[in-house]
């Protein structure tokens, strides 16, 4: 038998009556079809910023434990010290400025995660990965790749102890 | 042009807009995660206030691409 009718047309195979779906036009997808998905997807992630949103300003994280650092008296001035807060995970370091004043800031640098150190004679921390510079006075970046500062732990001090109460990130 | 041009071209464009600021909000939901789950929760309002206004202008193109798009059947009828 000839695929083509006496016109010439192209004749339909016979199990085309018992499958009538053709999967080109049933695939097939307008620009307005697409449009709606697009826009339903956009509902979708402003809902689930929202949700984000709501989650941060209604869950209150859990109150960080209060840990020694070290005695007061361990620390001179342009001096630091190492210590791990809230868990040991989470390496930090206070230095005592050239007023005396002891503060205290996560070792982690904000760029790629490197460890600072402490340069007492400029008074800054310091990443030695890729040159990043800290303020030691309040942890903002002062040069290099960073742009964020590095988070403060609160201290507080009792007696001779100096202890760590709390992180602003 | 044609208004059935102009309407081909029209829904290519609107599509192309909606798709750069879907990407915009996927861009906006990693960095809220990001900023939730690392504690800085100062960005996570004004991100959900920028998402729902990318969402409103989504809305708008589409309502307006669907308008006229009825507008040019209805005509052609």
């Amino acid at each position: 038998m000839s695929d083509k009718d006496v016109e010439g047309a192209p004749r339909e195979p016979a199990w085309r009556a018992d499958f009538p779906i053709r999967w080109a036009l049933d695939h097939y997808v307008t620009r307005r079809e697409l449009a709606k998905f697009l826009t339903l997807g956009s509902a979708l992630l402003a809902a689930g910023n929202a949700v984000i949103a709501a989650v941060g300003k209604w869950r209150r994280a859990p109150p960080l434990p209060e840990v020694t650092i070290a005695g007061a008296a361990a620390i001179p001035i342009g001096g630091s010290a190492l210590f791990r807060y809230p868990t040991e995970a989470d390496p930090c370091i206070v230095v005592r400025g050239q007023d005396g004043a002891l503060r205290a800031f996560s070792q982690v640098c904000t760029h790629l995660s490197c460890a600072v150190v402490h340069r007492a004679e400029k008074d800054e921390l310091f990443c030695p990965c890729h040159h990043g510079h800290f303020s030691a006075n309040d942890g903002r970046p002062i040069a290099g790749p960073p742009i964020r500062r590095l988070p403060v732990i609160r201290l507080t001090q009792r007696g001779d102890q100096v202890i760590a109460i709390g992180k602003e990130v | 042009m044609e208004a059935r041009d102009q309407g081909t071209t029209l829904m290519t464009a609107i599509c192309s807009f909606i798709v750069i600021l879907l990407i915009i909000q996927i861009w906006l939901v990693s960095a809220a995660l990001e900023a939730l789950l690392s504690g800085d929760r100062g960005v996570l309002v004004p991100a959900a206030i920028a998402s729902a206004i990318m969402f409103a202008i989504n809305g708008g193109l589409l309502w307006h691409a669907l308008r006229f798009d009825r507008r040019m059947r209805r005509t052609a009828e």
